[in-house]
């Protein structure tokens, strides 16, 4: 797969033009054309007493949406890349995976769109519906270090974390199609604590071997394709344990795999994507399972 | 017989004020929503004169303009760029691609900044197209 195309959602308050700008080292992987795409909401727009649909302000919202969209074309027409943009009116999420779909792009790249804990409890972070209705990875871009400097170099040192899903595996191709910015990758496993409770020291060590094996298995895939991977284990709460593992090798982005969950189960049993999209302080790239067309 | 000028543009108020403007005076208008639909339009059409938009979904206006002024059978037609992109910006990302891909293209015939106004573009227009 040539990497090519880029979907950047502007409808998250946290993406600006130098947040795409952060990912330019990703022309290096082939990558040449970016699509703009704003939503805007239709409660924004909507029917109101007396007033009917609010035209004007759509003709408003969508002119101040390509007042910057213009501007931002302009820089990367100058670079000479292709760009393309939509301002819609409608749901965020299906529009985002209308357009990506119609498109054919090989990355959403949103913001974290914060919310309070009930509301998103109930109404669902916007990534995890992006993930569950794409089969695009999604990157979720969180641009500025806790430093204050701009993560310039998100795909230098990535960690992925695998669980050997199918998801992950996808994932490992997709890195491997970006070798061509990646310098290392940590690749890690969180073994949960129940994994490792056996009846003796030995069967805990067993398991630990057997997960180690796995990880170097994988790193070996890296490696023959010329990308330098250590693998490395853990134990507990995945999400925690990813955040500490990304401060204990420096890692400029995270790399998983979703799980394929239904919406009710990931939401009631707790997302890892979701998670990692909300807690960690550096770029989450998360890859979808494929999904089926209908009628498979 | 009438003739045919293809607008290529996604934004459905300029197609409506381009056709309005050519169909007054006595053009036949063709419309296409993307630099995809442009060039299939062009080559089955073979329009007199084309409006071109640059910021499109699916193709710009920008590699459009590269695939016609590179078809030999297509490259004589004249071209105005209607966009609100810079001509500046126009010409340096054509630039870009001649220094990436080693093949130039010449400038288009004329270019507007949007918005256009209903006199300069039927100027425009008669200029460009040999009665």
């Amino acid at each position: 797969m040539g990497m090519k195309k880029l979907l950047f959602v502007t409808q998250f308050e946290e993406l600006w033009f130098d947040a795409l700008q952060s990912l330019m080292d990703l022309r290096k992987a082939g990558f040449n054309h970016v699509v703009f795409i704003h939503v805007i909401e239709r409660n924004k727009v909507a029917m109101r007493r007396g007033k009917g649909y609010l035209k004007d302000e759509e003709v408003k919202l969508k002119e101040i949406a390509n007042v910057r969209f213009i501007d931002w074309a302009e820089a990367l027409y100058e670079q000479g890349m292709e760009v393309g943009a939509y301002m819609v009116v409608g749901d965020l999420v299906p529009k985002v995976v209308s357009v990506a779909q119609e498109e054919g792009v090989n990355l959403i790249v949103t913001g974290h769109h914060k919310r309070g804990r009930i509301e998103g409890l109930y109404a669902g972070s916007e990534t995890l519906e992006l993930l569950q209705r794409t089969s695009t990875p999604v990157l979720v871009h969180k641009y500025m270090l806790p430093s204050g400097k701009v993560n310039d170099k998100p795909f230098e040192r990535p960690l992925f974390a695998t669980d050997w899903s199918h998801a992950c595996e996808r994932a490992v191709e997709y890195l491997i199609d970006l070798k061509e910015i990646i310098q290392e990758i940590e690749v890690i496993h969180v073994a949960s604590e129940k994994s490792l409770k056996g009846s003796s020291a030995m069967e805990v060590q067993k398991t630990r071997k057997e997960s180690k094996q796995k990880l170097n298995e994988v790193c070996e895939i890296f490696r023959a394709k010329g990308i330098g991977a250590k693998a490395h284990l853990y134990v507990g709460d995945v999400a925690e344990q990813i955040n500490r593992a990304v401060h204990e090798h420096g890692a400029s982005m995270v790399v998983a795999g979703t799980t394929g969950k239904g919406p009710w189960k990931e939401r009631w049993l707790g997302s890892i994507p979701r998670k990692l999209a909300e807690q960690s302080e550096i770029p989450v790239l998360l890859i979808p399972v494929q999904i089926k067309p209908a009628g498979n | 017989m009438s003739k045919k000028v293809l607008v290529v543009d996604d934004d459905p108020d300029i197609i409506t004020f381009v056709v309005t403007v050519l169909e007054e005076n006595g053009y036949t208008p063709l419309i296409a929503k993307n630099g995809e639909e442009g060039m299939a339009k062009t080559a089955e059409e073979r329009p007199d004169l084309i409006i071109l938009d640059v910021l499109m979904p699916k193709q710009s206006g920008i590699k459009m303009y590269r695939e016609l002024k590179g078809d030999e059978s297509l490259k004589e037609i004249p071209v105005i760029v209607l966009s609100g992109i810079a001509k500046r910006t126009f010409l340096r990302s054509q630039e870009a691609l001649t220094e990436f891909r080693s093949q130039s293209v010449p400038e288009p015939e004329a270019y507007i900044e949007k918005p256009a106004e209903p006199e300069e573009l039927v100027e425009t227009i008669k200029k460009l197209i040999i009665e």
